[in-house]
């Protein structure tokens, strides 16, 4: 459609017939639009009064500090153990994350990094389920379900969310300081942990942040390395209980109570996640504004 | 364009000492850095020609020409930075108190610990404040003083004329400061590692006229303790704060190369080579 | 104050080649894994083969393992139902989520004001936030009910008299559904393909905004003509890269599908199984080949998110050269 205004007939500004044609197709695609996007935004909604509604009512201070077999049931085992797991994941995660990003942006020749960036890609895309398939075969026929095993396939998952946020951030540090460092004799990797890791700091802190969040809202992978328990005592070693295995181990039960305490478990995993997310968010804002 | 290459051998300027001594020892104690065929290349590319000139000690060498004839590049030589970017190579060789800094066994971190920079953008660590910047050099670079750091922070900042303006916030974030003051703090910092050569890359262009001014007082102050090498594109600047001049010109392969140099007065009254002439007259650059 | 030009030659690196060989192990640890996962599944795979052919596997349905009492054991794993449900619920939700994520972020981008557009963000970020077992919940105790009573009943008794694969048992309509589990992959990836396509457009030049505003174009005709087309590339590449993110996607899914249906569904209105789902109801009762069988749903989906990932990047390095031009 060509777009010539002024081929009028009588007065110069006056509006002809297929201007007002494309002011309505105007009107009522934009209109469309913001309908989608008010269905994207829909089922925030939906699903925020849901898990309020349903899971206020039987949350309590037993429900957070009972374990399953107690008089009261509670997801004091469930909260522990997805913290010991996800706190674990973390500590392997991290240090080899932020490892490899800094050996792919300060040290790696440009083949080197784009090799290293499409396999961190490969890993990110890995589908959680596929993790806890492969620490499945490999630890469980041995070893058992265990919290370790758990540990380790949440940490496949969360390392190369580590990897590329940290290298985000090195790749935001100025080269100028870099150079001003090794200008001052100061030796290149000196100037990598002391000057470019501190400069982003607070970049590298927020993705493991992200990491965290992802790992603690995980359940398919536990499902097949911790599977669960209803032992209140913390044993890494032994199978171990997680609040997304909870919710789902009660999801698929039959009984209205365990369904109950799904939602209120959800609740808490829910406002966990939340939190993580608005930290990270916050912090991001914060950022981009400075 | 050979014949307008004119390689010379600075011997003195200062009417201090004798200069049939000094004419009899090349590397004599008054010549800070001797640069001997000193080539720059990225790559194939060659950005800096066959530069052969003597580096007097505790004065100010400028180096000055049009943009892109390579003076950067060379300056960049003189502390073994040009070849940390990929690709970069250096040729020749270049002198500081008899030993060669391009030689096999030497350490290019040790190179910069003697040979200080102060860069066009001035650079402060965001992620510390103003005593943690001065005193970078030395703490990351693990050089033990038996001095207490405070004191070098003190001493440092005031030989770059910035003590008095920063003495009441020395813990406030190096990045708080004005560009001229954070400029003078990068210089601080510099000097701080005690190097014995300073060397300078458009130290003003990013500042205006009143903190370039400071500065141009600073190097006047800073040469009795310090060699000093400036590349600068404001000829003015070169003639107001330097002792020495070298004019470097792009030949047509588009790599740089020395034309010219001598103390300051003569290249800007009475230079020997027309091209000089012609610079200095404003007719090109 | 001189420092000694002599002491250039003392060489103290000793940091240095520990640092990089500390995160070169880094680089090697995550090779390594990759390697190690395909090598686990494809090792694991070979007890499979004796007994079911990589063909039928591929080609077939069935999960059933016998063993009989002299230990002989007759296994049929076939992957195909799983494979069907994978696809077709993502193509189902991709279908949903690839217009109206990319609506929104034009929206957002676009038309919005700075900050309603921030507010709204946010509430579309947050939906990626909720974790994949919440929405799960969610779906089947209250987005699966009222879908089936709505849409689902709506479809089936118009089209759904024509066409089969719309079709219901009007007197007992399924508890679980395929249909219903593309609906749920929809809502969790379209918070994906929204901030992907902001991305995008918003990298689209303003320069190209500003010369059709300058002729007289109106706000739709801007978009149409010429933010979408040159952007084109990289929302193709964003909507490659949700549809990867949602054959992956397992507990949500399976809660509202149905569990291990071994058989491709005669309907979209009735029970299926997805490749994630059936390793995550299975692998507790997995028999020898059983494992095996696992480890090929695990293969399968591994190479079809590897094929998607590379498609997305292809398609992204196209939109950088185009931006380029």
């Amino acid at each position: 459609m060509t777009v010539a205004p002024g081929t009028q007939t009588e007065q110069r500004f006056a509006l002809s017939d297929s201007d007002r044609r494309r002011m309505r197709t105007n009107r009522i695609m934009l209109r469309i639009i913001q309908v989608a996007t008010f269905v994207a935004v829909l089922p925030v909604f939906l699903i925020l009064i849901a898990i309020l509604a349903k899971g206020l009512g039987t949350l309590d201070l037993a429900f957070l500090v009972n374990n399953p077999l107690d008089e009261q049931v509670g997801i004091a085992n469930a909260i522990k153990g997805s913290l010991a797991m996800t706190g674990i994941a973390l500590l392997i995660s991290a240090p080899i994350g932020i490892a490899a990003a800094i050996f792919l942006n300060e040290y790696a020749s440009t083949a080197v990094q784009r090799i290293g960036d499409t396999l961190v890609d490969i890993l990110l895309g890995v589908p959680s389920i596929v993790a806890g398939l492969f620490i499945f075969l490999l630890v469980v026929p041995a070893l058992g379900y265990n919290g370790y095993a758990g540990a380790l396939a949440l940490s496949v998952l969360m390392t190369p969310v580590v990897i590329r946020t940290t290298q985000e951030v090195l790749r935001l540090v100025p080269a100028g300081l870099r150079e001003a460092s090794l200008a001052l004799g100061v030796p290149m990797w000196r100037t990598t942990i002391f000057v470019t890791c501190r400069t982003a700091l607070s970049g590298i802190l927020t993705g493991l942040v992200l990491a965290l969040s992802r790992g603690i809202g995980e359940t398919a992978p536990l499902l097949l390395t911790a599977q669960g328990s209803n032992d209140s005592v913390i044993d890494l070693g032994a199978p171990l209980s997680s609040m997304t295995i909870v919710i789902y181990n009660n999801t698929i039960s039959s009984d209205p109570t365990k369904f109950a305490q799904a939602w209120t478990c959800a609740l808490v995993l829910f406002a966990i996640a939340l939190t993580l997310n608005v930290l990270i968010r916050f912090k991001t804002i914060n950022s981009r504004v400075l | 364009m050979a014949d307008s290459k004119t390689k010379v051998n600075i011997k003195t300027s200062a009417p201090k000492s004798s200069s049939a001594q000094r004419a009899s020892n090349g590397a004599s104690s008054s010549t800070a850095m001797r640069l001997l065929n000193v080539e720059a290349m990225y790559g194939s590319f060659r950005a800096v020609n066959d530069v052969t000139l003597d580096i007097e000690a505790k004065s100010v060498t400028a180096f000055i020409g049009p943009s892109g004839c390579g003076k950067t590049t060379l300056l960049r030589t003189l502390n073994r930075m040009h070849e940390t970017l990929p690709g970069a190579t250096v040729k020749g060789s270049i002198q500081v108190g008899g030993t060669d800094l391009y030689d096999p066994s030497v350490d290019p971190v040790r190179v910069r610990r003697s040979i200080g920079m102060v860069f066009q953008k001035p650079n402060p660590f965001p992620a510390m404040s103003i005593a943690q910047n001065v005193s970078s050099g030395l703490r990351l670079s693990g050089t033990k003083s038996k001095r207490d750091v405070a004191e070098i922070v003190e001493e440092s900042l005031r030989k770059a004329a910035l003590w008095d303006e920063v003495k009441d916030k020395l813990n406030e974030p190096g990045v708080s400061l004005s560009g001229g003051q954070q400029q003078r703090l990068c210089i601080a910092r510099t000097i701080a590692v005690e190097p014995e050569i300073v060397l300078m890359d458009e130290p003003c262009s990013a500042l205006d006229p009143l903190a370039t001014l400071k500065i141009e007082e600073l190097i006047g102050e800073l040469k009795t303790r310090f060699t000093i090498v400036i590349v600068t594109h404001n000829m003015q600047q070169a003639a107001r704060v330097s002792d020495t001049t070298a004019f470097f010109n792009m030949g047509a392969d588009r790599g740089g190369y020395l034309v010219e140099t001598g103390p300051t007065n003569k290249i800007f009254t009475n230079p020997s080579n027309k091209l000089t002439e012609d610079y200095i007259a404003g007719r090109f650059g | 104050m001189q420092a000694s030009s002599h002491a250039f030659r003392t060489s103290r690196r000793s940091g240095e080649l520990p640092f990089r060989l500390v995160t070169a192990a880094g680089v090697m640890i995550i090779v390594a894994t990759l390697v190690a996962i395909t090598l686990v599944l494809l090792g694991q795979t070979s007890v499979l083969w004796p007994f079911v052919d990589p063909l039928t596997f591929l080609t077939s349905g069935g999960w059933s393992e016998v063993e009989s009492p002299a230990g002989e054991i007759t296994a049929s794993y076939g992957a195909l139902p799983m494979l069907w449900g994978t696809l077709v619920t993502s193509i189902i939700g991709i279908l949903v989520a690839a217009p109206v994520g990319i609506a929104a972020a034009i929206y957002l981008v676009e038309i919005a004001p700075k900050r309603l557009a921030i507010i709204l963000t946010f509430l579309v970020e947050v939906v990626a936030a909720i974790p994949s077992v919440v929405v799960g919940l969610w779906a089947l105790s209250e987005l699966s009910p009222r879908l089936r009573d709505s849409i689902e009943w709506w479809i089936a008794s118009t089209l759904g008299r024509v066409v089969p694969w719309l079709s219901e048992d009007s007197s007992n309509p399924a508890n679980s559904s395929v249909f219903r589990a593309g609906i749920v992959l929809a809502i969790m990836v379209t918070p994906l393909v929204s901030a992907l396509s902001r991305e995008v457009i918003r990298s689209v030049p303003q320069s190209l905004r500003e010369g059709l505003v300058g002729m007289g174009a109106t706000k739709w005709e801007t978009i149409r003509l010429v933010i979408l087309p040159t952007a084109r590339a990289g929302l193709i590449s964003a909507v490659i890269l949700a549809f990867g993110r949602a054959i992956g996607e397992t507990v949500a899914v399976v809660l509202v599908i149905g569990g291990g249906a071994t058989l491709i569904p005669p309907s979209l209105f009735q029970p299926g199984s997805t490749l994630a789902g059936q390793i995550a109801i299975s692998y507790g009762d997995a028999g020898t080949v059983g494992k095996g069988a696992l480890a090929g749903l695990g293969l399968v989906l591994l190479g079809l998110t590897l094929v998607l990932s590379t498609l997305a990047r292809l398609m992204l390095s196209r939109s950088n050269r185009q931006g380029r031009s």
